[in-house]
């Protein structure tokens, strides 16, 4: 199979996923990297310059990371070539000349298996996919992006205010979400030193993003983020089914909740009925002496 | 559709989707899901682009709201829903089932007769959760777009589109007419009035069939081979011997030594 891995930055480091896609499209077969540089994502741009590259190549699979901007590229590419398109998969594997993915629908809550035939558009969840450490860095194509189709103007840049110097959240291994059990957006210290021992990213429950605590970016579940990381705390948060689709896929899920029937226990691994207030302190001193640099 | 000329115009097509508090099953044919008896909604992010339209009309009256969906009999209710939130106008194009690609051309039909000046599409379904309608519908048109936006403020010969990125938002500047996919409104989607609602009743939802559009059904998809649910979690551990201090001790070696994630 051939296969187009369209690289993807974060500022100006190689995002994990596109090494991810790159070990990849390997395995399938003959694998290229293409980078469409441009001073800014936009997308006219970008799937201009894009499409050609697919006219030349003519690969059988597009691979993308599902990140916001892939996402994107990938929807806009799909309809201008007219080929079929699956968003966010978390699994993929050749059958025959066909593709068969893994894709969570319906919010996360169910699991489905899907057949795309080639040539196809695919992107692919950030950390789905198993890579090694040391995994080699790819030889990259530079394209650059098509300014001449662009339509649109840029205006500016608007940082948030607590815009965190973190690890995004769909790439984190370890995040420590907060919920309205934190009582207000004074206390959120407490979340992010327990984040900061763990190594972990700032997440929230909706009811939080809604008050205005925390920005929006930071929101898990059904309108916020999918997350799988290796590690979730959730303080403070009840359980909500919405927040559940989220990040039931966590492989460790730890609870603190004061409500002993709070559903989130339902799901948890580890779970510590008690004032979070008084729990969460001593868990972050706990994990600073474990991990030996407290 | 057709407004009143020199108003705004904002269309937002909408899909129906389960409501987000259904327990999602899968059906015997292990290839769908089950949607007996099921409460049906208007796609979360459908709302937010709702809210946000109406947010627009608050501010200016002469705004015009339509709403559109592509969908089977059922899929009625909820651009009544759209109505009795407070847009204007509403049409249904029946089609029972649609490939993407196929519903982004019956919308591209309806946009063309019905000229708003902005369209306004979810960020992504959350059925489907792919987000390809939004963009697919802006490539058909030839349109600009800027996708998962959180806020709109109309300019002089344009509009200003915010997008929300890692960190911060990307303000962009789009000419008229342009397309835009909605991640959060800046109030949370408005409940129908009791006015609203009866205004709604006795409004007219025009059908259309796909057909009649000069649409086919087909395009570009997948066929499904099978849907689980996710792995049930339980049999977890509820810690409680000791006081905070010496639980925290435990859950944070259990941690390390148990579940290897430390
Ligand atoms: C269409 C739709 C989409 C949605 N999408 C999302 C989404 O993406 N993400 C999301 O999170 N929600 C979402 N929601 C909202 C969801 O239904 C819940 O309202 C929300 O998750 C509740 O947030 P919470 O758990 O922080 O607050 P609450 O439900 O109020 O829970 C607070 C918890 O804190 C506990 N608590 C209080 N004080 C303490 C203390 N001192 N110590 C320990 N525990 C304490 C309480 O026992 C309680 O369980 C959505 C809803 C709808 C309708
Ligand atoms: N059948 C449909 N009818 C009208 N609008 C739709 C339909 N399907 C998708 N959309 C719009 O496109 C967005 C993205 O949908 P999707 O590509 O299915 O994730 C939705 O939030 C709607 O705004």
């Amino acid at each position: 199979m051939k296969t187009l891995v369209v690289a993807d930055r974060k500022g100006s480091d190689l995002r994990r996923v596109t090494l991810e896609l790159a070990v990849k499209a390997r395995e399938l077969g003959d694998a290229t990297v293409v980078e469409i540089a441009g001073e800014r994502y936009s997308p006219l741009p970008f799937v201009s310059a894009l499409a050609k590259k697919v006219e030349a190549e003519k690969p059988d699979l597009v691979l993308l990371g599902a990140t916001l901007n892939g996402r994107d590229l990938g929807a806009r590419l799909a309809a201008r070539l007219g080929r079929a398109y699956a968003a966010d998969v978390t699994g993929l594997r050749a059958a025959g000349n066909a593709l068969e993915v893994d894709k969570p629908m319906y919010a996360g809550k169910v699991r489905a298996k899907l057949r795309i035939d080639l040539p196809a558009i695919v992107s692919v969840r950030p950390g789905a996919m198993p890579l090694k450490d040391g995994a080699e860095a790819p030889q990259i194509d530079k394209v650059d992006a098509d300014a001449s189709a662009e339509k649109l103007t840029f205006v500016k840049l608007a940082a948030t205010a607590t815009a965190a110097k973190r690890v995004s959240l769909s790439e984190a291994r370890v995040i420590v979400s907060g919920g309205r059990g934190l009582k207000g957006p004074e206390n959120w210290h407490l979340v992010e030193e327990l984040a900061d021992a763990l190594g972990g990213a700032v997440g929230a429950s909706r009811a939080v993003t809604d008050a205005g605590w925390r920005p929006n970016e930071e929101q898990v579940g059904q309108t916020g983020k999918t997350v799988t990381p290796d590690l979730y705390v959730a303080l403070g948060i009840s359980g909500a089914i919405q927040h559940l689709a989220g990040m039931t896929s966590s492989k460790v899920i730890v609870a603190v909740n004061k409500d002993p029937d709070a559903d989130i226990f339902k799901i948890a691994d580890y779970g510590v009925v008690g004032d979070l207030f008084e729990f969460v302190p001593a868990f972050t001193d706990a994990v600073k002496k474990i991990k030996g640099n407290g | 559709l057709g407004g009143p000329t020199g108003n705004l115009k904002i269309l937002i097509p909408l899909k129906q989707v389960p409501d987000s508090t259904v327990r999602v099953k899968v059906a015997p044919d292990g290839k769908s899901v089950v949607t007996e008896g099921i409460t049906w909604s208007i796609s979360p992010y459908d709302e937010y682009a709702i809210e946000m339209a109406l947010e627009r009309k608050d501010a200016d009256p002469s705004t015009v709201v339509a709403v559109v969906t592509v969908g089977p009999a059922r899929t009625r209710d909820a651009l009544r829903q759209a109505l009795a939130m407070g847009c204007d106008e509403a049409t249904l194009v029946t089609a029972d089932s649609a490939a993407p690609l196929a519903i982004a051309r019956a919308l591209a039909k309806v946009v063309e007769e019905a000229k708003p000046d902005l369209v306004l599409c979810g960020k992504q379904a959350s059925d489907d959760d792919q987000g390809f309608v939004g963009p697919a519908l802006a490539e058909l048109l030839g349109w600009p777009h800027v996708a998962t936006i959180t806020k709109v403020v109309p300019l002089d010969g344009g509009v200003e589109l915010w997008r929300e990125v890692e960190g911060g938002h990307e303000v962009w500047k789009a000419p008229l007419p342009a397309l835009a996919t909605v991640h959060k409104s800046e109030k949370e989607p408005r409940y129908p009035s009791l006015p609203g609602i009866m205004k709604a009743k006795k409004k007219e939802i025009p059908e259309r069939s796909l057909s009649a559009l000069g649409v086919d059904a087909a395009g570009p998809t997948w066929t499904v081979l099978s849907m689980e649910p996710p792995p049930v979690r339980g049999g977890g551990k509820i810690l409680k011997d000791g006081d905070a201090k010496q639980i925290a001790q435990q859950l944070a070696t259990a941690l390390r030594d148990e579940a290897k994630v430390l």
